[in-house]
């Protein structure tokens, strides 16, 4: 989009000669893609298909806004490098946060698993859910 | 180059000179002595600490009957008060010492004039950091005197403690505040070294101070936002009564919790840890970054290992975000994820040990200059190495279990931070003293208080090791409360004498400190003959920092280079 | 190479501070919703229930909001394209039409809060509401927060000096990264709060 505009204006900013038509059509897909997503969500489809379309949805009307909008679309090289970074170091902490919370379910707690996998610890009677919380504050 | 500010040195109120600067110069040297202000206040609450657990049950001697009856009744800490008092050390010293004095004092001053820039890329906004830094470490210290008093429930936070405790708002809000001037300053730092180096200074020309500071403004950039976002919601949790940390059915003292629950409370310690563990590496970072530049300048050689030593940050910076969960092995995290994260400890040793290592090695060979930068930079090799090889243990599963939180832990981090860090940055202000001020340092003093200092560190830390080794928790306000403690609890009072003749030993150094910067002893440009770019201006340097715009040739240690007059090859010496 | 990059030849990434500033501030802002996000999805895998938007929140109205916000993107664009030809008075209207939508969303805003709050719902009603009053809050700050921005550059294309500023059109480019990067956050906001 740049190429052909860039060589008539100030060499500064070559990359970013605003090309008006093309935010028009932006715009228009932006709406397009808004109404399809309320659509799609009054269908009632199951819902991990619904999350999973919908996210692709947004996922596309956001990389609309940042290549064309924000100009991430023949932009130095530097930018799209940092924020590639940034999106490993947040699916990491997405991930990681997210396994702990499936992966560790109230099930694994339960009275039933630990008397599975430590017979001798769960003889006795644990204590009742109530008694730890409430003595925390006071041995702190 | 985008500094809009002229260089004329023109006429500037008091005010505008001193209180609201814009130049780096003058926020760095802010940073500098508030920094240590607060590094001061964090070590008084750690006396009250120190003694309460050397000789528990016993009166504050002296200053004991000054404090309010609900802290000290009679003069006897309270245990609510231990824990405000643990809780303010750990927050002050992290988060309003040593960061600040690490990453934004050296950082601010020492940083432009490394890379032949005149400024900070966004000046005002630096002032804007500084002025945020202030406020919010004011009020975390002036929390002692508010309604609830000051937070108690440890640095970390941990709810469902922290939401049911009082004072944990303030310390929220403080932190909020601070989390943005951190954020203001790493995307200073990192705007200006990556855009305002001096021609010719590349990337593998920058001093290793340079890439410190800016490994460790990645990970404020990244690592703190995720703590902002957590602060917000326990804030939200105490002030809007939201369940983000609060399980279901909790019960307090015999009540069932009045907010809907179906929070998550480990979710917090994930959050926090994103931060604090790349925290550390903030803390160390730039440590590591001062004594390569000192162990260089002293030696007389170029660095061993550069590329290594850079590369290595690099690794570290990385790896540093994938290491959290190593502080919740014993959490009740899924024992899979403990795996992953015992792996990736192991593997962050790596480069850390890397960088030691070159640092040793660099010794070797060189006619050492015994100064006192070089004093403290030699005491950081092995005392850094201790607080590091210490860790492993610490980042095993199997071994955690038994060490976690013990006193063990508190003598591990604290050899890091106080014999690593702390030294470091004790070598950093004696050496680029003459670069602040134009004068220079007492010797006699500097090593008085280079001896009595590391002296009494390792005096205070290695009892804590062997106490957390006999099993003494770091939780308990009385030791002798648990019957296996008071074999060890002689080594708690041992701790405690030296912490107060380290506490003698600040003196000199800070009598020291103000005297030279009046009477030192006048020092010329380049007193230590170094070949880094900010000795290539006048000490202390004007506004605007150099008559023209330095030309780099060279990469940042040329020492004893063959065939020339004198033993140093500055930068910008184009012969 | 480019005009900036010919100061410091081999060392000048070309990408002016202001720039490579907001960026690497948006980098910030990622990482700060990726945690608000990480938790709304912990909390409702654990959760034993989580409503569906259209029963819980009014969707009408959050799409109305949707399509003004987007609309703001496209007018900020426009008076970035304005600014670019120097055309002051083309640039005084896209912005203030900026300005008017980002009240509009306001608005609207408060209005969906009103009628939450008036049916006794607020953020300690349950996790997701405490989710939705939380994130969308924080957005709106960030709706704010450029609201101040863009007011004051439009205040400055008033002031001849600070339009005839070569940094200007830089300033207008980088209230424009941050606000796209507000729009951003709704796009994902919309769907995973009132749709999904």
């Amino acid at each position: 989009m740049s190429k052909q505009t860039a060589a008539a204006h100030d060499p500064a900013h070559d990359e970013h000669r605003p090309n008006v038509k093309l935010y028009i059509g932006v715009f228009a897909a932006l709406l397009f893609f808004t109404g399809l997503t309320v659509a799609v969500s009054r269908l009632h489809l199951p819902r991990p298909q619904a999350i999973a379309l919908g996210l692709t949805i947004a996922g596309i009307k956001a990389a609309l806004v940042a290549a064309v909008f924000m100009h991430l679309w023949g932009e130095k090289k530097l930018i799209p490098k940092i924020l590639i970074g940034v999106a490993i170091f947040a699916v990491t902490l997405v991930v990681i946060d997210v396994l702990d919370g499936i992966w560790l379910t109230p099930q694994d707690t339960s009275r039933m698993a630990v008397a599975d996998q430590h017979p001798d610890e769960s003889a006795a009677e644990p204590p009742a859910p109530a008694k730890p919380t409430a003595a925390a504050p006071e041995a702190k | 180059m985008s500094s809009d500010h002229g260089h004329d040195a023109h006429e500037l109120s008091f005010l505008r000179k001193y209180v609201f600067s814009v130049d780096h110069k003058v926020i760095g040297l802010q940073y500098l002595i508030t920094s240590f202000v607060f590094l001061l206040a964090g070590f008084a609450l750690m006396m009250l600490m120190r003694w309460q657990l050397a000789f528990p049950g016993r009166a504050i001697p002296l200053i004991g009957p000054m404090f309010s009856p609900d802290l000290a009744p009679n003069g006897v800490m309270s245990g609510e008060f231990y824990n405000a008092l643990g809780a303010m050390h750990g927050t002050i010293m992290i988060f309003l010492g040593i960061v600040p004095l690490g990453v934004a004092a050296f950082g601010n001053y020492v940083l432009p004039l490394q890379i032949g820039a005149p400024d900070m890329a966004f000046p005002r906004l630096n002032m804007m950091s500084y002025w945020l830094y202030l406020p919010a470490g004011t009020l975390m210290l002036l929390s002692f005197f508010l309604p609830g008093g000051a937070a108690q429930s440890g640095w970390t936070s941990y709810p469902p403690l922290s939401v049911i405790n009082p004072g944990q708002t303030v310390w929220l809000l403080a932190m909020v505040l601070l989390i943005t001037s951190s954020l203001l300053g790493a995307i200073n730092f990192l705007v200006t070294s990556i855009n305002m180096r001096a021609p010719g200074l590349t990337l593998m020309r920058l001093p290793v101070f340079v890439w410190s500071e800016m490994v460790a403004s990645v990970i404020l950039l990244l690592a703190f936002p995720p703590l902002e976002a957590a602060a917000i919601l326990q804030l939200m949790d105490r002030v809007a009564h939201t369940s983000f940390y609060m399980p279901k059915d909790l019960v307090i003292l015999g009540q069932r919790y009045a907010g809907s629950g179906g929070g998550q409370p480990l979710l917090w310690q994930h959050l926090f840890w994103f931060l604090a563990h790349p925290e550390v590496y903030v803390l160390v970072l730039p440590a590591m970054g001062i004594v390569a530049e000192i162990i260089a300048n002293n030696t007389r050689k170029p660095l061993h290992g550069y590329k290594t030593i850079v590369f290595s940050m690099l690794g570290v910076g990385v790896m540093s975000f994938l290491v959290w969960a190593h502080h919740m092995f014993i959490s009740g995290m899924t024992p899979a994820l403990s795996n992953f994260f015992l792996v990736t400890t192991m593997i962050i040793s790596v480069p850390s040990v890397a960088i030691l290592t070159c640092l040793i090695f660099s010794l070797q060979g060189g006619s050492i200059r015994y100064n006192v930068p070089m004093l403290f930079a030699l005491a950081f090799l092995p005392l850094f190495g201790i607080g590091g090889l210490t860790g492993l243990p610490l980042g095993l599963t199997v071994t955690d279990i038994y060490l976690h939180d013990t006193y063990y832990v508190i003598g591990h981090f604290h050899f890091v931070v106080v014999t690593g860090s702390i030294i470091a940055l004790f070598a950093g202000v004696y050496h680029w003293f003459p670069k602040w001020f134009g004068r220079k340092m007492n010797d006699r003093l500097g090593v008085i208080h280079f001896w009595g200092s590391v002296v009494s560190m390792v005096g205070i830390f290695t009892p804590m090791m062997i106490m957390g080794l006999a099993g003494a928790s770091r939780r308990l306000y009385d030791p002798t409360a648990q019957v296996h403690n008071l074999i060890v609890q002689p080594l708690n009072v041992v701790s405690t004498y030296f912490a107060a003749v380290l506490g003698v030993f600040q003196l000199p150094f800070i009598w020291n400190f103000f005297h030279s910067m009046f009477r030192g002893e006048k020092t010329p440009e380049n007193p230590w003959q170094a070949t880094t770019l900010e000795w290539a201006c006048p000490s202390p340097p004007p506004h605007g920092n150099f008559a023209k715009t330095p030309r780099v040739y060279r990469g940042p240690y040329e020492y004893s280079a063959p065939g020339r007059a004198t033993d140093f090859w500055p930068q910008t010496d184009p012969s | 190479m480019n005009a900036t990059a010919i100061e410091n030849p081999d060392t000048h990434s070309g990408i002016s501070n202001a720039k490579l500033g907001v960026w690497l501030f948006l980098a910030s802002e990622i990482m700060l919703f990726a945690t608000l996000f990480t938790t709304y999805i912990v909390l409702r895998l654990s959760a034993t229930s989580w409503p569906w938007g259209w029963d819980a929140l009014n969707v009408p109205l959050a799409t109305l909001n949707t399509v003004i916000l987007i609309s703001s993107s496209v007018t900020i664009v426009m008076a970035y394209a304005r600014a670019y030809d120097r055309d002051v008075r083309g640039f005084r209207l896209w912005m203030a039409l900026t300005l008017a939508l980002s009240f509009g969303f306001l608005i609207v805003k408060a209005f969906e809060y009103g009628h939450e709050f008036s049916k006794g719902i607020g953020p300690s009603t349950s996790v997701f509401y405490a989710v939705y009053f939380t994130m969308t809050g924080l957005h709106g700050i960030h709706i704010i927060g450029g609201i101040i921005v863009n007011s004051v550059l439009l205040y400055m294309s008033f002031v001849q000096e600070d339009w005839e500023n070569p940094l200007f059109l830089g300033r207008v480019e980088g209230a424009g990264l941050y606000w796209h990067f507000v729009d951003i956050v709704w796009i994902f906001l919309f769907p995973a709060l009132y749709l999904l």
